[in-house]
């Protein structure tokens, strides 16, 4: 019973910080300081501009306005992007660009994970000594260097210099593997960097203090080797700050990955919000930024799940507290 | 207190370097960053009267460092500083008073955090940016305005809650409840015993702030909606891009000047919170 009320009130308050965020970007909309029919249209007649009034609900107040896009929005309308020769959907270019960066974001993770977990684990083994050190702060130097200046280094030496890889573009999955992929070594690895070091850093200090605990101990006095206690019984318990850090990434990176997908011409999510804030497409960028919204919620909501999985003993924590 | 290791030094050494420049560049013998030298277009680094080299429009890139260094520098700690400011002051009341403060605080800096950094940066620039008549252009002083306000909101979540975090570890400590059965008042209480407490971890994070806001203001000059045309480091890398084939160098510096402050600034922030830890430990 506790747990049903729990994960109601927990996905109660996700909703309510969904609302929240898509009623503030609506108001800041309104706040702009020009008449968004006339931006939306500014070739067409006043009577075509009162019918978009009325269409969209600019004719209305900041609530009334809100309540109408979020009726569609939930319709999964997501309004129309305007330009002199006709409309073109939101949802048609949010189709294209959702799955560039899902898989964007899916790589650049499986990557960092898959790097960041053997890092860890030697360096919290051999914490204070020197393999610890040189791990620590090599990872430490590197993901203070800003993801857009790696790529610009990526390009000038793999992309110009050498030659290697495309500098620009993306390649659907359906046109050949080894075409896609290379297209996302450069990207990728310019997200996965900081990444890398923050997770190695949050699994090194879970697993030093998992190290100390009694049943490590018990653990090598049964005579397990260090391998074995290492990887099965310390790894699994302290990973669960690594899985919420990265899963609570992910909405980042759906959204945020704005510089890289636009120095690569990746033309994901963050592109999109971008574009649609260069082109003054206002009801693109709400119902964009509603959609990263929505995702980083999710995410969110799966932490919340997953990491009861992986600690059974959090589960009854949350309850209680 | 523990003597500080070599790279400590040489972070703090660099920012006072940068500090420099920000206040004094003005004084350094150089003409606008902006003027051209038009016998020197794209000569390289160390070349005789241009040491860091001169980009395609005959900028000299020294000139240009020092001028963005005063940008940049002024907006992340204008930025940081008021972000900081205001999101303690709502996360320390929201954690002392609690209730229903303390949940309406908590799911407004929820609601900031569910939407990338630089997404509602450049939500904010591009709405508060806007002039009245849209064709016309944007002033530089109201752009750098612009930016540090948005950047401002978009750190108030993030320290809010570390401030708010914080506090909530030291409100339940015996000194305050002593305090308060002795009947100290809570305007009193918050800035004798808890503020003193809360402020070494919100200096570490500052560091750490100033850092984003550098890479944010940068990601949002590349994106050509920082500051036109203007000295930031940023914008040196906005502008480099286009000699990226041939005159690498022009990328190379800002870069390099970027790069080295968020390392020391992240590097202080760690070494303060290094030392906030063993601070605890003993306590």
């Amino acid at each position: 019973m506790l747990k049903i009320s729990f994960w109601l009130k927990r996905i109660a308050q996700l909703l309510i910080v969904l609302l929240l965020v898509t009623f503030g970007v609506s108001l800041l909309l309104r706040l702009i300081p020009v008449d968004l029919a006339t931006v939306l249209l500014p070739v067409g007649t006043e009577n075509e501009r009162d019918i978009l009034r009325e269409e969209l609900g600019f004719d209305k107040g900041p609530i009334g306005y809100y309540l109408q896009w979020l009726g569609n929005f939930v319709q999964g309308d997501f309004g129309k992007i305007y330009f002199s020769g006709g409309t073109e959907e939101v949802s048609a270019h949010l189709a294209d660009a959702m799955p560039r960066s899902l898989l964007l974001m899916a790589y650049t993770q499986v990557i960092a994970i898959a790097i960041a977990v053997p890092l860890g684990v030697v360096s919290a083994y051999r914490a204070g000594r020197r393999a610890d050190k040189i791990i620590s702060n090599t990872l430490f130097t590197l993901s203070s260097v800003p993801n857009f200046a790696i790529a610009l280094l990526l390009v000038i030496f793999v992309g110009v210099k050498f030659a290697w890889l495309p500098t620009l573009g993306y390649v659907p999955l359906s046109d050949g593997v080894w075409e896609h992929l290379k297209h996302m070594i450069m990207p990728v690895i310019s997200l996965s960097l900081g990444l890398i070091a923050t997770y190695t850093r949050l699994l090194r200090a879970d697993m030093i203090a998992a190290l100390r605990e009694d049943y490590v101990t018990m653990a090598a006095s049964k005579g397990l080797s260090d391998q074995r206690i290492l990887w099965r019984h310390v790894l699994r318990p302290s990973s669960l700050t690594l899985l919420t850090s990265a899963a609570l990434s992910m909405g980042g990176l759906i959204g945020g990955a704005i510089v890289i997908e636009s120095l690569f011409a990746t033309y994901g999510v963050g592109f999109e919000v971008f574009a649609a804030i260069a082109g003054r497409q206002y009801v693109a960028l709400q119902s964009t930024v509603a959609v990263i919204a929505l995702f980083y919620v999710f995410f969110n909501l799966i932490v919340d799940i997953a990491s009861g999985f992986v600690d059974p003993r959090t589960r009854d924590r949350r309850v209680n507290a | 207190m523990r003597k500080f290791t070599k790279p400590t030094w040489l972070a703090i050494g660099w920012l006072s370097l940068m500090m420099f420049f920000a206040i004094f560049g003005w004084v350094l013998p150089f003409k606008s960053w902006n003027f051209v030298y038009e016998d020197d277009l794209e000569v390289g680094l160390f070349t005789n009267g241009h040491i860091l080299g001169t980009d395609s429009n005959g900028y000299d890139l020294l000139a240009s460092i020092v001028a963005g260094t005063r940008m940049s520098i002024f907006i992340a700690i204008a930025a940081v500083g008021l972000g900081g400011l205001i999101g303690s002051v709502l996360g320390i009341t929201a954690a002392y008073v609690r209730g229903k403060v303390d949940t309406v605080m908590v799911t407004i800096f929820n609601v900031g955090l569910s939407v990338p950094n630089l997404v509602l940066a450049l939500a904010l620039v591009s709405v508060l940016a806007t002039n009245v008549d849209i064709n016309q252009a944007v002033p530089t002083w109201r752009r750098v305005m612009v930016l540090i306000m948005s950047l401002t909101i978009v750190l108030i979540p993030i320290l809010g809650r570390i401030a708010r975090g914080a506090t909530l570890s030291w409100t339940g400590r015996e000194f305050v409840t002593a305090a308060r059965s002795m009947g100290m008042r809570d305007s009193k209480i918050i800035t004798k015993h808890i503020v003193p407490n809360v402020l070494p971890a919100l200096i570490a994070v500052a560091f750490l702030a100033v850092g984003v806001v550098i890479i944010a203001e940068a990601s949002l000059s590349i994106l050509g909606v920082g500051i036109p045309d203007g000295a930031s480091w940023g914008g040196m890398i906005a502008r480099g891009r286009n000699d990226l084939e041939y005159a690498p160098h022009v990328l190379y510096v800002p870069i390099f000047f970027l790069a080295l402050t968020v390392i020391s600034t992240n590097h202080l922030g760690d070494v303060v919170r290094a030392q906030l830890d063993s601070r605890e430990a003993k306590v």
